[in-house]
């Protein structure tokens, strides 16, 4: 018997903003512990909730870039259940009202593009952190408070291959819009996959498993597939799949069980009074929807189609964000598209790479690039003296500055070139009776020799076309 | 309606993190007796076609904090009330979720 | 004792006060932990002597977080609770130059009406001290009433200001939901909680008013209503005032003594030129208050006190694990009477009863308040007997029990925490020696036109400035 496998996704983003959720606390990463917290993100007694606006225009942008309806009044739940990570003992979500609905991403697979439908965006808060050791579970708050959205999908993934690809479209997605750090291996994106498996041409759902926090995009793939296989040998030797919680072991490459499910916990949500319904205006949504950065997607269309890019420079300028980012701002100032992704892409990545410098302290100024891209194209420095200047922007130096100190000038004035190409050829008598005996080589000495004249700075294009009309005419 | 054994009422408190004595158990049973009758007279009020009202005042609010000011408290604050700490961290018995 | 008598020799005046609540405390039992004077009188020697509450002593109702100054709601659970950080409205009262003379008893959490359930006992009643204050601002209440204070912080759910106030003869005043920031606050039901506060007279409740309100960005449910001059623009001219009595519990009052009292002070208005007319309310829809407030509020309250688990600050008992620390903790720190009532809200909010019990009340709340607001249309204040009896005996009390006796007379107040309109209970006279007042609520915001009835009926009854107490040798 052949099954089809049924999965969705949820997915827990911490959104990049400098405060928490709900409170001014501040939002942050491998800090002391109980250090970035205030009376709000520990629960203290008589606190109240603040909600953050950076954190709604962030979901907002999420909900835009899949496509989701968006409910301009934002109303919040209580969840209710007690554990230790959870200060208040209630997690404050949307539960009834999630700021997003309906949307849907597309991802690739090798049958062409496939939608999967989103079922909603709904903004809520994290937890904090907890270490098991031997000794007790230390609790660190810092994390708790920390503003989310949760992503849920449609049962519409198939295979492992489609989830991971799920996955990748909106974690470069989600970056890309400025959402979300997406770390996954840092838990500022985590996964959650159910997996059910049914006859196929079935209608009915079969029982689903979980599998919590994946943690990397190949994860995603390999637990799936595993599950999937599990599932299949479970269902062929005639046994039940059992509804419950599994994690994903790295080191066996399987999945393991947590906890079974005993029914449907009640959370018994309910409004939280202490925020009213707030009413989005509608001219900051569209604000904001007019500012959305641009996707991949319609990054690389923009580069093929505008500027004429190859599809591979495209595609590997949009690479990262930070890249096409940088790209984005260079090309404002010059309009030499394929001189700027070239230089983007190999000489700036060869620089970066090699000292490992992040594109937060890269020092390199797009403008100056720019300027600099100019001049080659115009022909005033040559492609050999853009590396010197190059590596000269790259400690921050203003290109017409370094051309100047350097006498970099290039010569491109055909007069100048031609005096040079005289001098050249009257001394060179013998080049010439070579040239004309049809030794093509001669010539190429013959610019060498030019070039050396001007110390370099001798167009050489130029150079060539002058030299190798003045050949003919001797 | 359903009867209040002690059973179900101590469960009811347990899921919120209590525990109920006989003694309470048996005045719980009788509260709810009399909760249940006044639920009576609730129900004699027609709530067809009326929304929930969760807020005393309901035109929608428009503020929204902005994301710009932060403010923490110290380490030493946010330690002072833990009952139990270790290096800064509070601290409880090993859970396993 | 008027705010008036403090504006200077702050030194001598609190040490008055603080002399006199250590006798009132053997009386009373009404504070739950004495403040140290010393440090805060420095202070506001350093201050403005024009500011608002330069130098007046304030109790605090034991629910209002006080840096450095153990707050414990009057609760066991919260019984070493040292507050690191000022509710907002404290934040005001400081600001203004007030001292916090003491932090006062209450029924532990707010949850009750008679300030019996109290973690350190019983508070007297200061016109009889076998009899009870009233609750749950019970303490604040009696201070008051003893003149120990001119001024004491309340908070107010069902009636918990304006029924101890009645119980022992002062003004106590619930304004506008969202007027004064709950922010610091510690809950009990947070859609139905107000702050407010004792005084002895009229004058002094609108000074306070203008101290504590305004909007607080702490505070997401606080209002940007413009904060008045409410003392300069007091004036208890109330010709043509529509004054309306709420029959309905007139009516159910069986101690004629009272009645008379209340018809004697109408009388009096009229005479002043006011228009009053008997109005009154659906029976079976005002029936319903107390079950619809105690679903509500209960179902709030369990979810709000979640916080309270021993992990994060607290009293923690023992256990073998978090479960268990937690069941300890909480079995122990709350009462009997709190659990009961936590019982009953959980219950109401549980997926299969929701819709029959929290959701039904609150629309049965919607109901009620939409015929409390068509009233207020066309009057200016509603006004009844602010209770049925004089202050009972502990025996005789019914608040604790959810008695289906008194259904009306003792429990119309809640009108005023469902709407959120602001109400006041003032004195009216005596009956066998111990106080009863009078009750009268205005339209949202309304908080002048209140406060000039209530000034005229304060006229009227000369009681003005009374108190208890007196009677001490110092």
């Amino acid at each position: 018997m052949n099954f089809e496998t049924i999965i969705g996704i949820e997915i827990h983003c911490e959104l990049k903003t400098h405060t928490k959720m709900f409170s001014q606390g501040p939002v942050s990463f491998g800090e002391s512990a109980n250090s970035c917290v205030n009376e709000i993100d520990l629960g203290m007694p008589g606190t109240l909730p603040c909600l953050n606006k950076h954190a709604v225009e962030l979901a907002l942008r999420a909900c835009m870039g899949t496509h989701c309806d968006i409910d301009p009044l934002v109303k919040f739940d209580r969840k209710n259940y007690y554990y230790s990570d959870l200060p208040k003992g209630f997690q404050i979500t949307q539960q009834f009202h999630p700021i997003g609905k309906n949307g849907y991403i597309e991802i690739s697979t090798e049958t062409g593009t496939k939608k999967i439908r989103l079922n909603r965006i709904h903004m809520e808060e994290d937890t904090a952190k907890q270490f098991h050791t031997n000794f007790g579970t230390l609790i660190d708050f810092n994390r708790a408070g920390t503003p989310l959205i949760e992503i849920v999908s449609e049962p519409d993934i198939r295979s492992g291959k489609e989830a991971a690809a799920y996955v990748e479209e909106l974690r470069n997605m989600l970056y890309y819009l400025g959402v979300s750090d997406c770390r996954m291996e840092e838990g500022s994106m985590r996964c959650d996959v159910n997996i059910s498996l049914r006859p196929e041409g079935s209608e009915i759902f079969g029982t689903k498993t979980e599998i919590k926090n994946l943690n990397s995009i190949s994860n995603v793939q390999k637990a799936v597939d595993y599950e999937v296989e599990r599932q299949t040998r479970l269902l062929l030797s005639g046994e039940k799949v059992e509804q419950e919680t599994r994690r994903f072991d790295e080191a066996t490459k399987t999945t393991v069980l947590m906890r079974k499910k005993e029914g449907n916990v009640d959370y018994k949500f309910f409004p939280e009074p202490n925020i009213f319904p707030i009413q989005l205006d509608e001219a900051w949504i569209e604000q904001i929807r007019a500012t959305q950065p641009q996707l991949p997607s319609q990054r690389k269309e923009k580069y093929m189609q505008e500027y004429g890019l190859s599809e591979y420079d495209a595609n590997t300028l949009t690479q990262t964000k930070e890249l096409s980012d940088f790209y984005d701002e260079v090309v404002k100032h010059t309009k030499e598209y394929k001189l700027a992704s070239n230089w983007c892409m190999v000489e700036l990545m060869a620089v970066l790479n090699k000292e490992n410098i992040s594109f937060d302290d890269n020092p390199c100024s797009p403008v100056y690039l720019a300027e600099m891209i100019e001049m080659v194209s115009k022909g005033e420095i040559s492609s050999k003296q853009a590396k010197v200047v190059f590596e000269e922007i790259m400690k921050g130096k203003d290109p017409k500055k370094v051309v100047e100190e350097k006498g970099m000038k290039q010569i491109s004035d055909p007069n100048e070139i031609l005096k040079l190409v005289t001098q050249v050829l009257d001394a060179n008598a013998q080049a010439i009776l070579d040239f004309k005996n049809g030794k093509g080589r001669a010539a190429g000495a013959l610019v060498g020799q030019v070039m050396k004249l001007s110390k370099g700075q001798a167009n050489p294009k130029l150079a060539n076309q002058i030299l190798n009309e003045e050949l003919k005419k001797r | 309606m359903e009867k209040f054994s002690k059973e179900m009422l101590r469960k009811l408190a347990n899921q919120v993190m209590f525990d109920l004595n006989d003694q309470e158990c048996e005045e719980l049973q009788e509260e709810f007796e009399t909760y249940l009758k006044q639920l009576e007279l609730l129900n004699k009020i027609d709530t067809e076609h009326v929304e929930e009202m969760v807020y005393p005042f309901e035109a929608p609010t428009s503020f929204i904090r902005n994301d710009d000011e932060v403010y923490a408290i110290s380490q030493e604050d946010a330690m002072k009330n833990v009952p139990q700490a270790s290096e800064n961290y509070v601290v409880v018995p090993k859970v396993v979720k | 004792m008027k705010i008036q008598e403090f504006t200077k020799d702050v030194e001598k005046n609190v040490g008055r006060c603080a002399a006199l609540s250590e006798k009132a405390q053997k009386k009373l039992n009404a504070i739950v932990t004495f403040i140290d004077h010393s440090e805060q009188i420095e202070a506001v020697k350093k201050m403005d002597p024009s500011l608002p509450l330069y130098g007046v002593p304030i109790a605090i109702k034991d629910n209002f977080n006080t840096k450095g100054i153990r707050t414990t709601a009057s609760s066991r659970i919260l019984d070493n609770y040292v507050p690191i950080y000022d509710a907002t409205v404290i934040k005001k009262l400081k600001d203004a130059g007030a001292i916090l003379f003491a932090k006062t008893s209450m029924d532990e959490l707010g949850m009750g009406g008679t300030n019996l359930n109290a973690y350190t006992g019983k508070v007297n009643n200061p016109y009889d001290v076998s009899r009870i204050s009233g609750g749950s601002s019970g303490g604040s209440a009696a201070l008051v009433a003893e003149g120990v204070v001119p001024v004491a912080m309340g908070t107010d759910t069902g009636d918990s200001i304006r029924k101890p106030a009645a119980y022992c003869g002062v003004v106590g005043f619930k304004p506008t939901y969202g007027r004064i920031s709950r922010y610091g606050v510690i809950p009990y039901a947070s859609s139905l909680d107000h702050v407010g506060f004792f005084t002895t007279c009229i004058e002094d409740a609108a000074r306070m008013l203008e101290v504590c309100a305004g909007r607080d960005d702490h505070d997401m449910t606080s209002s940007y209503e413009k904060v008045e001059e409410y003392e300069k623009n007091l004036n208890s001219d109330i010709r043509g005032k529509k004054i309306a009595i709420l029959e309905n519990v007139m009516n159910s009052i069986e101690d004629q003594r009272i009645v008379d009292n209340f018809n004697e002070v109408i009388l009096k208005l009229e005479k002043r030129g006011a228009i009053v007319e008997r109005v009154s309310m659906d029976e079976t829809l005002l029936q319903t208050l107390l079950p619809v407030y105690l679903i509500i509020a209960n179902a709030e309250a369990c979810a709000n006190h979640s916080n309270l688990d021993g992990v994060r600050f607290g009293m923690r008992e023992d256990g073998n694990d978090l479960e268990e620390i937690m069941i300890n903790s909480r079995t122990k720190g709350f009462s009997s009477a709190v659990r009961k009532r936590f019982v009953l809200g959980s219950y109401s909010l549980f997926v299969e009863n929701q819709e029959k019990l929290f959701r039904k009340a609150q629309k049965v709340r919607r109901v009620i308040v939409d015929e409390y607001r068509k009233i207020l249309e066309k009057y200016d204040c509603v006004i009844a007997s602010a209770a049925p009896t004089i202050a009972p005996h502990p025996e005789d009390s019914v608040g604790e029990k959810m008695s289906d006796t008194y259904l009306v007379a003792e429990n119309f107040m809640i009108l005023g925490n469902m709407s959120g309109y602001p109400s006041l209970t003032l004195p009216s006279g005596f009956v066998e020696g111990l106080p009863i007042g009078i009750n009268v609520t205005a339209k949202a915001f309304d908080e002048q036109n209140l406060l000039n009835i209530c000034k005229a009926i304060e006229e009227e009854t000369g009681l003005e400035n009374h108190t208890a107490g007196g009677s001490y040798e110092l």
